[in-house]
C-alpha cells in the first residue's frame, strides 16, 4: 500500500462532504478562470487591434487612459511627421457609441490614406468616401446590427449607409464601424480634432530608437505622450476596470473557496481524532499526521481546480458565443491563464489545510485516543 | 547499563488539575522478555501505567527509563513507538477504511520498507495470525476475534521488542479470548517479545510469569509466578 492510497481512502470514505468542498474550490477557480480570461481578452483585443494595424507607437494626451480620450488639434500631426525616423501617422477619432438597438460598440473615424486602413481586409462593397456620410462594419458588427452593404444605419441624429463590410485579425475592429475622419469629426461635433495619432517608424529605427522618439515626443509635445501599442492597452482605463473587476470578483470567490476547504478539512480532522490518536499510538510521526492532512486538502482543491478550469473555459466560450456580448468579449484562454488557475487551486489547498493539518498533528495521542 | 529493559521509578500521573491521582508513587522494573500481567480494579491506575510504558503520556513526577534512557527526554516519542512498541487495545482500533492486510501495513511506513516488502510482511503476519483468508476484508467485515487478531499482527509490525495489550480479551466473547490468549503467548514463547497485558481476566493473568496487582494507584503485590499453560 502507497502513502497516497490513504489518502484517497480517506477523501472517497467522505465522498459527499469531498465532492461538495470540490464543488466550492471548483465554483471558486471557474470565477477566476473566466473573470480573468475576459480581462486579459480584454487588453489582448486593443493590444491586437493596435499590432494589426503596425501601430509602434499612439500618441494621445498624456492625462487620459481613456479608450475613446478628449480630443485634441489634428495640425500636431504635421508636427509629428517631421520628426526623425517616423515614416508614417495616422489620425484618428474614437468614440464608444450606443447605436439603434444596440447597447455601445466602438467607433473609428479614421484618417484617409493612412495606414491603418492597410490590414483591413474588404469583403463586399467598397471603402467610405470622406465626403459622404457612409461607414464599413466589421463582420461581428453587421451581424449584431443585422446591416448589410447599403442599409441605413442611426448614429445620433445622423443617418449613414453602410458601404461595405470588411474583416480585422482584431477583434474589437471586427466589432466596431469605421468611417472617414471628417464625417466622425462632423458626427462627434470635434471638427479638426482627434484623440490619437498611430505612429510608424521607419525599418531601420531599433528598440532603443523607438523609445528614445518616445521621449522626444513627451519633450517635444507639452502634455502628450507616446505609448507602445501593449502600454496603451495595458493603460487604459476600460482594462483597466475589467481586470480590477477581475480580481474583485475572484478574490471574493478565492476567499470563500479557501473558508469552504479549512472548514471541510477541519471537521475532517475533528471527526477523525480517535483515528488520528490510533496513527500517533502505532507509531506515525507527527509530520506524517500533517503530511496526510494536507495532501487531502491539495488532492481536494487540485481537483477542484480542473473541474473549475473546465467550468470557467466553457462559461468564457458560452459568454462569447450569447448574443449579448458576442463580439464585445474576447476571452484569452491561454495556457498562462491555466497556470494560474492551477497555482490558485494549490495556494487554496495549502491556505485551507494548513493550519487543520497542523492542528490534527499536534494532538497528544492519549487525548486523541479516548475520542470516539 | 540497568540489568532492565524498563525502569519505573516514583512514577506519579494526576488528571483534571490534580483531583483525580492516577498512579501514586509507582516503582516497577521489567526485564527484556518477562510476560507480565497488571491486574486490578476499575480506575486503580493499570491503563495510565501502561500509556506511560509506551510513551503515549509523560508522568508529572518521576521518569520511565528504556533501556536507562528517560522517555521524557525522547525528542521523537512517535519514532520510539514506532521501533520499539506494538500497541493492542481493547477496542481494536483499526482503521475502518482500510482492509485487514492495509491496516497492518499502517506503522510500516516508519521503516525503510518498499511498498512491496510492506505487503509482504503484512501478509505473513496474518498469515502467522491465522487470517489468510481475511486479508481484504474491512474490520466491520470481520468478527471481534479476528480484529484483534489483526490488532495483534498489526502490534507485531515493525518487530518491536515490547507489545503492550490494554484489555486485549475484553471485548471478545470466552472461546475468541481464548484464541487471542493462546495467540499472544505463542508471540511471547516464539518471538521472545517483552509482553505487558493489562487485564481483568485472571484466565489472562494466570498466563504471565509475573502479575502486578494495583489498587488506588500503587502497586500493591508484584509475585512471579510457575506460569501454567495458557487457558488451563
Amino acid at each position: 500500500m502507497w502513502f497516497i492510497t490513504v489518502i484517497f481512502k480517506n477523501l472517497f470514505r467522505r465522498r459527499v462532504r469531498s465532492l461538495l468542498t470540490v464543488v466550492g474550490i471548483a465554483v471558486g477557480v471557474a470565477a477566476v478562470v473566466a473573470m480573468t480570461a475576459i480581462a486579459w481578452g480584454f487588453e489582448k483585443s486593443w493590444t491586437g487591434a493596435y499590432n494589426a494595424r503596425g501601430t509602434d507607437l499612439a500618441v494621445t494626451k498624456t492625462a487620459s487612459k481613456s479608450p475613446t480620450p478628449q480630443g485634441f488639434d489634428q495640425s500636431v500631426g504635421d508636427e509629428l511627421k517631421k520628426l526623425p525616423g517616423v515614416k508614417s501617422v495616422s489620425a484618428l477619432l474614437t468614440s464608444f457609441m450606443g447605436i439603434e438597438e444596440s447597447p455601445g460598440m466602438v467607433v473609428f473615424g479614421w484618417e484617409s490614406g493612412g495606414f491603418v486602413w492597410d490590414h483591413l481586409k474588404l469583403i463586399e462593397g467598397r471603402w467610405p468616401a470622406s465626403d459622404q456620410k457612409e461607414l464599413v462594419l466589421g463582420t461581428i458588427s453587421a451581424e449584431l446590427l443585422g446591416k448589410q452593404t447599403g442599409s441605413k444605419v442611426q448614429l445620433d441624429v445622423s443617418e449613414f449607409t453602410v458601404c461595405g463590410i470588411f474583416e480585422s485579425a482584431a477583434l474589437v475592429e471586427n466589432g466596431s464601424l469605421i468611417m472617414a475622419l471628417p464625417q466622425m469629426q462632423k458626427l462627434t461635433e470635434n471638427v479638426g480634432k482627434v484623440n490619437f495619432f498611430n505612429l510608424r517608424v521607419n525599418p531601420d529605427v531599433d528598440e532603443a530608437g523607438v523609445t528614445a522618439l518616445q521621449k522626444t515626443i513627451k519633450e517635444k509635445f507639452a502634455g502628450f505622450n507616446a505609448f507602445r501599442a501593449s502600454e496603451l492597452a495595458s493603460n487604459n482605463t476600460g482594462v483597466q476596470v475589467a481586470k480590477a473587476m477581475g480580481w474583485a470578483t475572484s478574490l471574493i470567490a478565492l476567499v470563500v473557496g479557501a473558508i469552504g476547504m479549512m472548514n471541510t478539512v477541519f471537521m475532517s480532522v475533528f471527526e477523525r481524532m480517535h483515528e488520528i490518536g490510533i496513527l500517533l499510538a502505532i507509531g506515525w510521526r507527527r509530520y506524517r499526521i500533517l503530511l496526510m492532512i494536507l495532501c487531502e486538502s491539495l488532492a481536494l482543491s487540485l481537483l477542484g481546480g480542473v473541474v473549475g478550469s473546465v467550468i470557467g473555459y466553457l462559461a468564457v466560450i458560452g459568454l462569447q458565443a450569447t448574443p449579448m456580448l458576442r463580439g464585445r468579449i474576447e476571452g484569452d484562454l491561454s495556457p498562462q491563464l491555466f497556470l494560474m488557475a492551477f497555482l490558485v487551486a494549490l495556494g487554496l489547498g495549502i491556505l485551507g489545510g494548513l493550519y487543520p493539518a497542523w492542528r490534527g498533528s499536534r494532538m497528544a495521542p492519549n487525548t486523541a485516543l479516548r475520542y470516539e | 547499563m540497568s540489568e532492565f529493559l524498563i525502569d519505573v521509578r516514583a512514577v506519579h500521573r494526576r488528571y483534571d488539575g490534580g483531583n483525580v491521582k492516577a498512579l501514586r508513587g509507582v516503582d516497577l522494573s521489567i526485564r527484556n522478555g518477562e510476560f507480565i500481567a497488571i491486574v486490578g480494579p476499575s480506575g486503580c491506575g493499570k491503563s495510565s501505567l501502561l500509556q506511560l510504558l509506551g510513551a503515549l503520556d509523560d508522568p508529572d513526577e518521576g521518569e520511565v527509563l528504556f533501556r536507562s534512557e528517560s522517555l521524557r527526554t525522547l525528542a521523537d516519542p512517535s519514532g520510539f513507538r514506532a521501533k520499539n512498541i506494538g500497541f493492542v487495545f481493547q477496542s481494536f482500533h483499526l482503521l475502518p477504511t482500510l482492509s485487514a492486510v492495509e491496516n497492518v501495513q499502517m506503522p510500516m511506513f516508519e521503516m525503510p520498507w518498499s511498498a512491496t516488502e510492506r505487503r509482504k510482511r503484512a501478509e505473513a503476519l496474518l498469515h502467522s495470525v491465522g487470517l489468510d483468508h481475511r486479508l481484504h476484508h474491512l474490520p466491520r467485515k470481520l468478527s471481534g476475534g479476528e480484529r484483534q487478531r489483526v490488532a495483534v499482527a498489526r502490534s507485531l509490525a515493525n518487530e518491536p521488542q515490547v507489545l503492550l495489550a490494554d484489555e486485549p480479551t475484553g471485548n471478545l466473547d470466552s472461546e475468541s479470548a481464548a484464541q487471542i490468549l493462546e495467540l499472544l503467548d505463542e508471540i511471547h514463547g516464539r518471538r521472545g517479545m517483552t509482553l505487558i497485558v493489562v487485564t481483568h481476566d485472571m484466565n489472562v493473568a494466570n498466563c504471565a510469569g509475573r502479575i502486578v496487582r494495583m489498587k488506588d494507584g500503587r502497586i500493591i503485590a508484584d509475585n512471579s509466578t510457575a506460569s501454567p499453560p495458557c487457558g488451563s
